[in-house]
């Protein structure tokens, strides 16, 4: 059987999980803390 | 204590391949001055997990941090520096993985899953430890940012526990000759998933109940009940006849040799920065929403 | 603060308690369900168990060195699974997975026919801890398949 397959599915899968919540995780600080910034200015 | 449930056909090459190990890790890797290097990569997974957990709740006076504003000065400047220096580690550590070190005599490529498959394992675990801890701070001390922080840890946790499922299953097709066995190891694992689920739902559920974006306390009992299986995993393949294999990494050392071994401390020690960093990320981001929603009532009632 | 600090210690003593408790409890659990959540029986348990016949099961153990036999159909193959203590005897039909070698581990799912052999339905390898370069092993994973062939191939005939 062909190992490549299953050893490059792996780390694909794994790279897309861990880039997509980077991604997530970032993102919602930043709305997050703008938000809480803007509100600061306001006052 | 490295432990086969099946009686192993005793091995002449054992003693020679331990001693092998030092001398081709000096020899291979470009990163590695002397041969005690291996002992300290070996160690590091449990040295880690263990100094953390110690470090976090001993050294910090208990209320030192309640500020959030204080948490806030040492987090902000710090996230970046953990979020790249673990992908930058995370990378190097799989291009080595994939690149530079031989393949298995008996599994030849497959064993490349193995960097990230074993870190992916011992941060789905940890992540549930730090639950576990977080509970205690938060049911005990009643320290504000315990909530935050187990609700935080709970998504990377449940990522990582579900890479280590979905690898753990492609690595066994080619060499097992199957995707899933309902052995206690997998069994195990996957109750863990399922325990990140739950927590996460009641999390999420209570957080803005009155609990200021943490956790209830309800939940963080849900997290201390749910640490039972942290070390049901750890030993069911000592316990019990598993598909699984037994342990190669204890506090006794590794029966993986240093030439395949190596560049799994790069892969776990960048994989626990990047959750370090996405922990962070999330607890400010938790704490900013906190912080507009308090806002909002307040101008609600004028 | 007095006050405070009690409230303080009777929560710590609490978790303290609590967590042994649970600790406690899934220990108990646990070597409870030893014989339950066991995935295979070796040899030895089917040996002092007394496995009847035709009940399904999963058989494991070490392939024994020099125990592979195919039969002149070309996909029966006979072996012999041992965990050094009891020895059984074993067949299958099919295609075995690359890792099924002579000297590593096989979980073999079936059941014993009325003679006492285990006929397998499929096999799945089982791998030990250890993993090494093909060097340290004397020689390389491609030869030594083929070493192994050869050596089933001449004793079948």
């Amino acid at each position: 059987m062909n190992p490549w397959p299953f050893v490059i599915a792996a780390y694909a899968l794994t790279f897309a999980g861990t880039l997509g919540l980077s991604i997530a995780a970032w993102r919602a600080m930043r709305a997050a803390e703008q938000r809480a910034d803007s509100l600061k200015r306001d006052r | 204590m490295p432990v086969c449930r099946l009686p192993v056909t005793k091995n002449p090459r054992n003693k020679k391949s331990c001693l092998a190990t030092e001398q081709s890790v000096a020899a291979r890797c470009p990163f590695c001055l002397t041969p005690y290097m291996s002992n300290f990569i070996v160690h590091f997974g449990q040295l880690a997990t263990g100094l953390g957990a110690w470090a976090g709740v001993k050294t910090m006076p208990m209320h030192a941090y309640a500020n959030p504003a204080r948490f806030l000065s040492i987090a902000r400047p710090v996230t970046p520096w953990l979020f790249w220096g673990g992908l930058v580690l995370i990378v190097l550590g799989c291009a080595c993985g994939l690149f530079l070190t031989p393949a298995d005599y008996l599994q030849g490529q497959t064993v490349r899953i193995l960097y990230i498959h074993v870190p992916a394992a011992w941060l789905g675990m940890g992540g549930w430890t730090g639950i576990a801890i977080a509970a205690v701070m938060q049911l005990v001390w009643r320290h504000p940012l315990a909530a935050i922080a187990g609700r935080a840890i709970a998504a990377p946790g449940a990522l990582f526990t579900a890479i280590c499922l979905v690898t753990g299953s492609l690595w066994g097709r080619p060499t097992w000759g199957t995707y899933w066995q309902w052995d206690g190891r997998m069994t195990s694992m996957l109750v863990l998933f399922f325990l990140y689920l739950g927590y996460i739902a009641l999390g999420n559920a209570s957080a803005s109940n009155g609990n200021a974006g943490g956790v209830s306390r309800v939940t963080a009992i849900f997290g201390l009940v749910g640490a039972v299986n942290i070390p049901i995993i750890n030993r069911s393949v000592v316990w019990w006849n598993t598909l699984h294999q037994g342990p190669s990494i204890t506090l006794r050392g590794s029966s993986i040799d240093g030439a395949i071994l190596w560049p799994l401390g790069l892969t776990v020690l960048g994989f626990s920065l990047w959750f370090g960093a996405i922990v962070l990320m999330r607890m400010r981001a938790i704490l900013a929403e906190t912080k507009v929603e308090a806002r909002m009532q307040r101008l609600a009632r004028g | 603060m007095a006050m405070t600090l009690k409230a303080k210690h009777q929560r710590l003593v609490l978790a303290l308690v609590a967590l042994v408790a649970l600790i406690g409890a899934g220990l108990l659990a646990a070597s409870a369900l030893k014989d339950e959540a066991a995935y295979f029986y070796t040899p030895t348990d089917a040996r002092t168990k007394g496995m009847e016949p035709g009940r399904a099961i999963r058989l494991g153990g070490m392939v024994v060195k020099d125990s592979i036999r195919r039969a002149p159909d070309g996909v029966t193959i006979r072996f012999a699974v041992t965990d050094n203590k009891a020895t059984v005897p074993a067949t299958f039909s099919g295609i075995a997975p690359d890792l099924f070698k002579e000297g590593t581990g096989v979980v073999a799912e079936g059941a014993f026919d009325a003679k006492g052999t285990f006929v397998a339905t499929n096999l799945l390898a089982k791998h030990d801890e250890r993993y090494m370069p093909p060097e340290l092993e004397g020689m390389t994973y491609d030869d030594k398949a083929r070493d192994d062939m050869a050596r089933t191939m001449t004793v079948a005939k």
